[in-house]
């Protein structure tokens, strides 16, 4: 063979060119060593997008628990924190994309796998149109436009073209740099707590009409009024913490792998924590959990004009734009990454880990999921003009719920050899992501009692499959269904089990990934093999 | 191991021709040539070890053409190739440092400034950074 040898740079070895690669060159060997613990930080609180969640989703944690909602908002950290647990110690073992797909398809199975990864695909499409919605509405108000913020149609056509223009800039690959990120989450942050030391201030100095002194008592969740009202705040309050995984995530990026971005997750969740509460402490006393129900679906520019005035309100709706922008990155970028890994381990179309020659995007997936989400925006559009927020935000949390709930099961059953051999280990690796998942699938499962209700529908009433009508007792709870279910459960439920007549068929035709056996753990600090040995070199 | 030609080549136009001229350069001062392939995800959307090994995969496809095409023009240059995992402008200068190279030849994109600007022109950013001299090839050159 007449070929040079190519050389794989590890870039803190110190020494390009030094490994030249004979044979088999995985992508495994490579180490960059670029991202330290606050970069590590940034990425996870800005995909996180403090200020968009507040704005998306404050409004329907008080539609369904009043006055409890910072309790809503804490107790949902719980889970989240647990299920950070597992998503440290199974980074450990697999520092790979595809996260949970990768994961769950070692520790529980290869189809419980594909459903998994399936979940995070259809979390990802379902949260775009409150992205998009979001950015059309605050986008007009930004300008004073409040007439337009206030129409189904400009407010879509804004956010098809905001899909639209964050398709192209992930599909070009333009990115901000790393100090610029850091700005921007600065100031985003800043923002809120200005927004509400303001609120408070004047809150307990000028007695704002229908204004509430705060109290302990919201934090109290044995308020809430059933466990059907809790499960589903806390199925819109797991969304608030939803994106700190990519910390996690940024795996083979931080300066060390297996420690920073536990560490990174960990510090990141302390501060979402407290943003979220003290924010909803704030947003609550000013006028009332109603008005924060009423006004659900542009909370902070009802808010931020009372409290800031006109012109500083402008800058907390930028504040909610730039978090969006954010968002709606951090949701395109991963998503054509996990399709583009299930590909690779011939889980889904072999088009989806195409990369693009000169831009080096992953070219068809970034193309494709922008155009789902463009058609997924404009029907639930049509289908629920008047709730399209809302709804999306209940649906997501049963996709978070479904795919953190499996990585904790997950992580539990891969090291399940290790948990019994030290505290740390039963803690860490058995009782924290074994308690995530339960709590998880407990609203997961409870939310489905609650919104196969229509009376607890956004619109009250609204129901949707009308045809379906069933009345069954089981373990104690009665679900009686007639004239069909909430939209929520329809869109949140409805897109994960779309996923399992896909998920056979495609193991008609590609068994392969399927007859893969499970793994378990050797140990708690070593590194998995290759989920799918060589799949680097594969050329088609 | 000091005075090496580096070349940027991501199988652009541009790049064809600057491995052409890089290989003239190399013959010239009888020096090896580094052909360098970098690229690195933006870490924002986290998930990359599958992504990057299809990247590493796209790398070593284009190296292994540049290093025929070298081969064509001139056997008796002596021709590295290396693959990155750090940003395009990084990597050469990160290349450049490592054999202290005479000199860093990439290829222009020849194309609307303003675009360049917002994608983040790699030699624009030598041409600022580069500890060593920069040698920008038209891609119309032949």
């Amino acid at each position: 063979m007449g070929r040079s040898p190519v050389t794989t740079v590890a870039a803190d070895s110190g020494e390009l060119g030094a490994v030249p690669a004979s044979g088999p060159s995985p992508g495994k060997g490579l180490k960059t060593g670029a991202l330290g613990l606050v970069s590590t930080i940034v990425i996870g609180i800005a995909s996180t997008a403090p200020a968009y969640s507040i704005a998306a989703s404050l409004g329907f944690v008080t539609a369904a628990v009043v006055f409890q909602m910072p309790a809503v908002m804490l107790l949902a950290f719980v889970p989240m924190l647990f299920i950070a647990a597992a998503y440290n110690y199974l980074n450990r073992a697999d520092p790979d994309c595809g996260t949970t797909f990768t994961w769950v398809t070692r520790a529980i199975g290869p189809r419980s796998g594909w459903m998994g990864g399936w979940g995070i695909l259809m979390t990802d499409l379902v949260v775009m149109p409150s992205l998009s919605q979001i950015a059309g509405s605050y986008t007009f108000s930004l300008f004073g436009a409040n007439g337009l913020a206030a129409s189904t149609f400009w407010v879509t056509f804004v956010g098809v073209i905001w899909i639209a223009v964050m398709t192209a800039i992930c599909y070009i690959g333009i990115e901000l740099s790393a100090r610029t990120q850091v700005a921007l989450l600065g100031a985003e942050l800043l923002i809120l707590a200005v927004f509400s030391v303001v609120a408070l201030v004047k809150v307990y100095a000028t007695h704002v009409a229908h204004s509430v002194r705060p109290s302990v008592q919201w934090l109290n969740p044995f308020h809430i009024t059933s466990v059907g009202a809790l499960s589903a705040g806390m199925l819109v309050a797991i969304f608030l913490y939803w994106g700190w995984d990519t910390a996690v995530t940024v795996n083979e990026e931080t300066k060390d792998a297996r420690r920073t971005p536990g560490l990174a997750a960990l510090l990141s969740t302390v501060v979402l924590v407290a943003t979220f509460l003290i924010t909803g402490y704030a947003a609550q006393a000013f006028h009332g959990a109603n008005y924060l129900t009423n006004n659900s679906d542009d909370i902070l520019q009802a808010l931020g004009k009372q409290v800031l005035g006109s012109p500083w309100n402008k800058l907390l709706i930028i504040a909610v734009l730039t978090s969006a922008s954010a968002s709606t990155q951090t949701t395109i970028l991963p998503a054509a990454r996990s399709a583009l890994s299930m590909s690779v381990h011939r889980a889904f179309p072999r088009r989806f880990a195409d990369i693009h020659p000169r831009h080096l995007s992953p070219g068809f997936a970034t193309l494709m999921f922008g155009v789902l989400s463009i058609v997924w925006y404009v029907v639930l559009t049509w289908l629920s003009p008047n709730d399209v927020l809302g709804n999306s935000i209940s649906a997501l949390g049963f996709g978070i719920a479904f795919y953190y709930g499996i990585t904790g099961f997950a992580c539990v059953i891969y090291y399940r050899r290790h948990i019994f051999s030290s505290v740390r280990n039963f803690i860490y690796i058995g009782v924290a992501p074994l308690l995530g998942g339960i709590i998880l699938a407990g609203v997961f499962f409870v939310s489905i009692f609650y919104y196969s209700n229509p009376e607890n529908s956004y619109i009250t009433g609204q129901a949707w499959l009308p045809f379906i009508h069933f009345d069954v007792h089981l373990f104690g709870w009665h679900l009686y269904v007639k004239k069909g279910l909430g939209p929520p459960l329809v869109l949140g439920l409805g897109l994960l089990l779309l996923g399992v007549p896909l998920m056979l068929a495609w193991r008609v035709r590609h068994p392969e990934f399927f007859r893969r056996q499970r793994e378990v753990a050797d140990s708690v600090d070593a590194l998995a093999p290759p989920l799918t040995p060589g799949v680097a070199l594969v050329t088609d | 191991m000091a005075g090496d030609i580096v070349l940027g080549y991501d199988g652009s136009e541009g790049s064809k021709a600057a491995l052409a001229v890089a290989v003239t350069v190399a013959k010239a001062f009888d020096a090896p040539l580094m052909v360098v392939f970098g690229y690195e995800p933006n870490p924002m959307g986290g998930e990359t070890a599958d992504y990057k090994a299809q990247l590493e995969r796209i790398g070593q496809s284009l190296l292994e053409t540049a290093v025929a095409d070298a081969r064509t023009l001139d056997a008796s240059v002596a021709v590295e190739p290396v693959v990155a995992p750090l940003r395009p402008a990084e990597s050469l200068l990160e290349a450049a440092a490592e054999r202290q190279a005479r000199v860093i030849v990439v290829g222009g994109t020849g194309e609307r400034p303003i675009l360049g600007a917002i994608l983040g022109s790699v030699p624009h950013k030598l041409l600022h950074r580069s500890p060593v001299p920069v040698l920008v090839v038209p891609a119309a050159h032949d």
